[in-house]
């Protein structure tokens, strides 16, 4: 009698638990496209990634190009090689080796913290998950003797950015997940006609056809003065970061192929350095690739 | 009916009555059992590691603890049995995760393992373990697990725990002739020890037989037709989500979702890894970068019958 008692009493606890379960997989990894997503490697996970942008596709609907820079895959945007690793379920790191669009990074290095408060769960009647994201670019290009250009880092410091992100996200449905992502990104040194801390506000959303395929969109709307204080216009050359892509889930693999107007990998780069535009045909293919591996 | 305990025999373990009955005693045996050991073993198998001299041990892989692939209580009613039917109805009754390994409840009795078809997977390593217990662990350690050989201290240790577990004469389902035969054995002679002996022997199982089944002929399956939805739904939350429910041993993350339920059914027809029919009847196996692997399940540990009900469960649940 008492085992049958003890064994519904267990039976209810783990039935309880079953139904308290946090959502899984709002987004398949640890990136949207360009930006973050919510996701956190889990404990002792180490991930390593290769992200790849091309040249422009139809620069100025140009056909030439289609054959000139076969579809931009002659060019390199920009490319990043990773190391990302979960300490703990919530809370990962990552160090990583920019190219740097040369606009006006190049040869950089990143890091970032990234820790997950708030998991979305019915139960415990959270509606969405919550991750905070810190990084960090820094370039070590040699500086330019040209002082009007920002890559003359008169200081050290002036080669550092930095970026800050709260990003919020609700799966729907077994299918659909909805993200916002209210970003803010410093650069230590700009142009006049630029601003040193820019709020950005992203959204971005995943739908999955498949246990294995999804298509997503990924949206930067940055906000900002018009003019500066002298009167100039600022920052007229510069769009909004709009991407498109699909990925595919494998074991242990996550590829992901997009399209995007942004050139450069990071926060730093892409949210305040996007200067392509989509209507002209200024966008290009990429792609990422990761592989877990478990320590 | 009366009971083992109403004669006082209930405690007597059942290594000590078989040396007292003739038999010698087993290879692994133990000769003092020591708690403190026990404990630790117990660290060890519940969590791959433990705490000693005050710092964490290295863990014995890093991939999977013992307890992924292997419950340590009871899985039947009745010792003797291996019936794959016995096996679910007692999980479901106890609620206890449904594994492709033999449980560890009383493993310390056993005298044969990695039996009949496991030398096909595992080939001369099983040579050795088929008849040593400690063989048998260091086998699971080193390659069942993807991880190392273990430590003297460590193999000590777990041992313990399991003598700690062996069994005793009240888990055996004894009639009361034998249980008296037993509280009298100092004046059996010896071919009534030999007769008892056998008897006794007849109430539990020395070893779990294992038979390898190839995946399905498509032509044959039943698709879920005619499949007990119950059972599936216990089996898949059982066997499948205790790895993939939440990607904890595997990077496949499962759940009870349309979406992972459809990835199956689309599959079903096929001998891709992603056929249910498939991927139980081989697993998969480590590779390099990748040594976390899915095991087999025998004939034994699951039947075409419960596959059947699996797939009947995915079913239902990829058209809810």
């Amino acid at each position: 009698m008492i085992r049958k008692i003890t064994i519904t009493f267990i039976s209810v606890l783990l039935f309880i638990n079953i139904k308290a379960q946090d959502i899984q997989e709002t987004f398949s990894g640890t990136r949207i496209l360009n930006g973050h997503s919510i996701e956190t490697l889990k404990k002792n996970m180490l991930q390593f990634r290769v992200e790849h942008r091309f040249g422009d596709m139809l620069s100025g609907w140009n056909p030439s190009n289609i054959i000139q820079n076969w579809l931009g895959f002659d060019q390199a945007s920009d490319i990043r090689f990773a190391f990302e690793y979960g300490i703990t379920d919530k809370l990962m790191i990552g160090l990583g080796r920019i190219k740097g669009t040369g606009r006006p990074y190049r040869s950089v290095v990143d890091g970032f913290v990234k820790y997950r408060f708030i998991t979305q769960n019915k139960s415990a009647k959270k509606p969405v998950s919550m991750t905070l994201i810190s990084s960090s670019t820094l370039t070590y290009a040699s500086a330019s003797s040209d002082e009007t250009q920002i890559q003359s880092f008169p200081e050290f410091a002036h080669r550092i950015a930095y970026s800050t992100q709260l990003n919020m996200a609700r799966k729907f449905g077994e299918r659909f997940s909805l993200a916002l992502m209210p970003t803010y990104v410093h650069r230590n040194y700009v142009l006049p006609t630029d601003v040193n801390g820019l709020f950005a506000l992203g959204t971005a959303f995943n739908l999955k056809v498949s246990k294995t395929v999804g298509i997503i969109l990924e949206y930067y709307h940055t906000f900002h003065n018009k003019i500066n204080s002298s009167g100039d216009i600022i920052r007229d050359k510069n769009y909004n970061s709009l991407s498109a892509g699909f990925e595919f889930v494998t074991n242990g693999h996550l590829f992901q192929i997009v399209l995007t107007n942004s050139k450069g990998l990071s926060e730093t780069q892409f949210i305040p350095g996007t200067y392509s535009n989509w209507l002209n045909g200024e966008f290009r293919l990429g792609f990422s690739i990761t592989r877990n591996f478990k320590l | 009916m009366e009971d083992s305990s109403s004669i006082g025999v209930e405690n007597i373990s059942l290594e000590d009555l078989l040396i007292e009955l003739g038999d010698s005693s087993y290879p692994h045996s133990l000769e003092k059992y020591d708690k403190k050991k026990f404990n630790i073993g117990k660290d060890l198998i519940n969590n791959g590691r433990t705490i000693r001299n005050g710092k964490k041990t290295k863990r014995i892989s890093t991939f999977f603890v013992c307890i992924d692939c292997h419950n340590i209580g009871r899985e039947f009613n009745l010792l003797e049995s291996q019936s794959s039917l016995d096996r679910l109805n007692f999980a479901k009754n106890n609620f206890i995760p449904y594994l492709p390994g033999s449980t560890f409840y009383g493993i310390y009795n056993r005298t044969s393992f990695y039996n009949d078809d496991y030398v096909k997977k595992y080939g001369d390593l099983v040579n050795k373990a088929s008849n040593n217990l400690n063989e048998a662990i260091q086998v699971c350690a080193k390659y069942c697990s993807s991880g190392r050989y273990l430590d003297e201290w460590e193999l000590e240790a777990i041992m313990h725990y399991f003598k700690g577990n062996e069994l005793k004469i009240n888990d055996l389902d004894l009639n009361y002739e034998i249980l008296l035969d037993i509280e009298n054995v100092a004046n059996l002679d010896h071919n009534q020890k030999n007769d008892l002996k056998n008897k006794i022997n007849s109430f539990y199982r020395k070893f779990y037989s294992a038979t390898f089944l190839p995946a399905m002929d498509v032509n044959i399956r039943k698709y879920g037709d005619g499949g007990n939805v119950e059972n599936g739904k216990f089996i898949y939350n059982k066997s499948c989500l205790h790895c993939h429910a939440n990607s904890r041993v595997t990077y496949l993350n499962l759940g009870n979702d349309k979406l992972s339920a459809e990835m199956f059914e689309k599959n079903l027809s096929n001998y891709s890894d992603k056929s249910l029919y498939q991927i139980i009847r081989y697993g998969t196996y480590p590779k390099a970068g990748r040594k976390q692997y899915m095991p087999l399940f025998t004939k034994e540990k699951m039947s075409d019958d419960q596959i059947n009900d699996l797939v009947s469960y995915i079913k239902k649940l990829s058209n809810k």
